[in-house]
């Protein structure tokens, strides 16, 4: 569904990925990990269009995704919810919800999506009306993460969910992801700081240091990885 | 003067206050939107009420012989045209000028940013002026239509001694301005296309993740914000004489309403407008006429020295 071939990112000359290669398959869970400053984010950003790609291909479904303009890409069916959630703090919750379905995968099937993300996180359907930006941060979360699934989108990529929220408010947002998963076979691309749930829910896994993929594998290899048990899960 | 004289008075200046006040707010919403969008200050904004103005006084001319009651009606049919003509006007302007300093690309290097599109929208302004006197010439004209010049009387009111004049062109075009902010209000509050321009002037980054063509809601924005403006302008053009550096005038009274209300809402903005009409026709009461315009002056400056976030501001709108 996804493949990423040898990607390249710089900023202002420097480069901050080189050659990444990464695929999802259709109906895959795929986690990235690594340390801060690796280039998950930019690795997202560039599969968004926010910065430009150095080099290096992306296909969605076969096609060549650089040559589609970065706001056409939510219409193909792909969901970015951002680091740092980024929810539209003087639209309503319901509003940020509607701006998800905004791309025109999420358009046909709305009111059903809209009552599959308020089952979801119930307390969306109870502060509709609120202004997001007066939203607690993991209610924010839950904003940002129903705001991606309104497009009914094909592709969700997650980038750090569990930032800045109680371990409690974590795990429960993860057994969502997890539940969306299951329930609609959705692929997900998942970035996580909290690598051994990541690698928990994850079919495969990617890590990703200064900008190049240092290992990568099925979930229980990662997890069986000597260095990984060193650098992530303190073992 | 007696009591009663005051108080006619008083009356009368106010009633002119309110009527103009409300062109002055839709106006100011116009400007309002550019700046609550696309966080751009267009100091060319006066010189799009200007081309209203124009627009509407050759579109009156054009029309007023075909339309039944033309003198009645066609000053406002034409005002109202002047909002989709200024908004393609808009659209072309941003495409070929203002998108080249705006945008997500624009705001890596914000304070560059700012300086370029400060000195592109004076450019624009100063084109604008200047071919508005080539093609228009410089003598002043105005839209004549029998309403401008026929009041309304209302009274006599307290015993016999207090009798309003209300005049019907201005409060024609008053309703007409109320009618098109409501409206525009309405379209930002309850659409899709205006949850899309709030949600990008939220957050472009995260509009673009949404799939909204950022740069495409910068230009309508830009286009709906000088149309609207344009609109109050072409309303105006039946109530006084107008030349091609007409602009110059106008654009304080836009700027002070819009820091009144609190920048980047329409509400404020609307609120805004109407209160610099009210001090311009108020001020006539201690302040001789040709400092009325001052008294708008000071008026903003004690604004922004007192209370920046505007009288009508929500100071923790953005979280
Ligand atoms: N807009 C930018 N301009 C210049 N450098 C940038 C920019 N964005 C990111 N970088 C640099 O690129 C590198 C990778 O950043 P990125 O945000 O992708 O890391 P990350 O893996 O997401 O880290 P974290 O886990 O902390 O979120 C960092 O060194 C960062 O400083
Ligand atoms: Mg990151």
């Amino acid at each position: 569904m996804l493949e990423i071939g040898e990607l390249r990112v710089a900023y202002d000359g420097r480069p901050v990925l080189g050659e990444v290669s990464l695929t999802v398959g259709s109906g895959e869970f795929v986690a990235v990990v690594g340390p801060n400053g690796a280039g998950k984010t930019t690795l997202f950003n560039a599969i968004s269009g926010i910065v430009p790609a150095a080099g290096g291909t992306i296909r969605f479904d076969g096609s060549d995704l650089l040559a589609v303009p970065p706001s056409e890409r939510p219409h193909l069916g792909i969901a970015h919810v951002p680091e740092g959630r980024q929810v539209f703090p003087s639209l309503t919750v319901l509003e940020n919800l509607q701006m998800g379905a905004y791309a025109a995968s999420g358009r046909s099937a709305r009111e059903q999506d809209l009552e599959r993300i308020h089952a979801l996180f119930p307390v969306l359907a109870e502060r509709r009306g609120q202004l997001a930006g007066t939203l607690s941060g993991g209610e924010q979360q839950m904003l940002a993460i129903g705001r991606g699934l309104a497009s009914s989108p094909r592709l969700l990529m997650l980038d750090e969910p569990s930032m800045g929220l109680a371990p409690a408010v974590a795990d429960d947002i993860f057994e969502r992801i997890v539940e969306i998963h299951c329930t609609t076979r959705l692929s997900v691309l998942l970035v996580e700081q909290r690598v051994a749930e990541a690698l928990n829910f994850a079919n495969r896994g990617y890590v990703l240091e200064t900008g190049r993929v240092i290992l990568e594998g099925d979930r229980d290899t990662l997890r069986d990885d000597d260095r990984i048990r060193a650098a992530y899960l303190g073992m | 003067m007696s009591t009663a004289q005051h108080i006619e008075n008083f009356l009368q200046l106010l009633t002119a206050g309110l009527l103009t006040g409300a062109v002055y707010g839709l106006m100011c919403v116009g400007l309002s939107v550019i700046f609550g969008v696309m966080r751009v200050i267009n100091f060319a904004q006066g010189e799009f009420m200007m081309l209203g103005m124009y627009f509407a006084y050759y579109c009156f001319g054009a029309i007023a012989g075909y339309v039944v009651f033309g003198g009645f009606v066609a000053p406002f049919i034409a005002a109202l045209a002047v909002g989709p003509a200024v908004f393609l006007v808009g659209l072309l302007v941003h495409k070929g000028l203002v998108s080249q300093v705006t945008g997500i690309g624009g705001s890596t290097l914000e304070a560059e940013g700012h300086y370029a599109q400060l000195i592109l929208t004076l450019g624009i302004s100063l084109i604008l002026a200047n071919g508005g006197l080539i093609v228009f010439g410089s003598a002043p004209v105005s839209i004549s239509t029998p309403l401008s010049s026929t009041p309304w009387v209302v009274g006599p009111l307290y015993g016999d001694e207090i009798l309003l004049f209300v005049n019907q062109g201005q409060t024609i075009s008053a309703l007409i301005a109320v009618a098109a902010v409501v409206a525009f209000a309405a379209l930002m509050a309850n659409s899709r296309l205006g949850r899309a321009l709030r949600a990008a002037a939220d957050n472009p980054v995260a509009a673009v993740y949404m799939g909204i063509d950022v740069d495409r809601a910068y230009r309508i924005a830009f286009g709906f914000g000088v149309g609207i403006t344009a609109v109050g302008g072409g309303l105006l053009a039946s109530t006084s004489p107008f030349q091609p550096y007409v602009g110059i005038d106008y654009v304080i009274v836009m700027y002070a309403g819009v820091v009144l209300g609190g920048l980047g809402s329409l509400r404020g903005a609307f609120l805004g407008g109407l209160t610099i009409g009210l001090v311009q026709q108020l001020s006539a009461l201690f302040l001789p006429n040709q400092l009325q315009n001052t008294a708008i002056f000071v008026c903003f400056l004690l604004i922004v020295l007192l209370r920046p976030q505007g009288l009508f501001g929500r100071a923790a709108r953005r979280a």
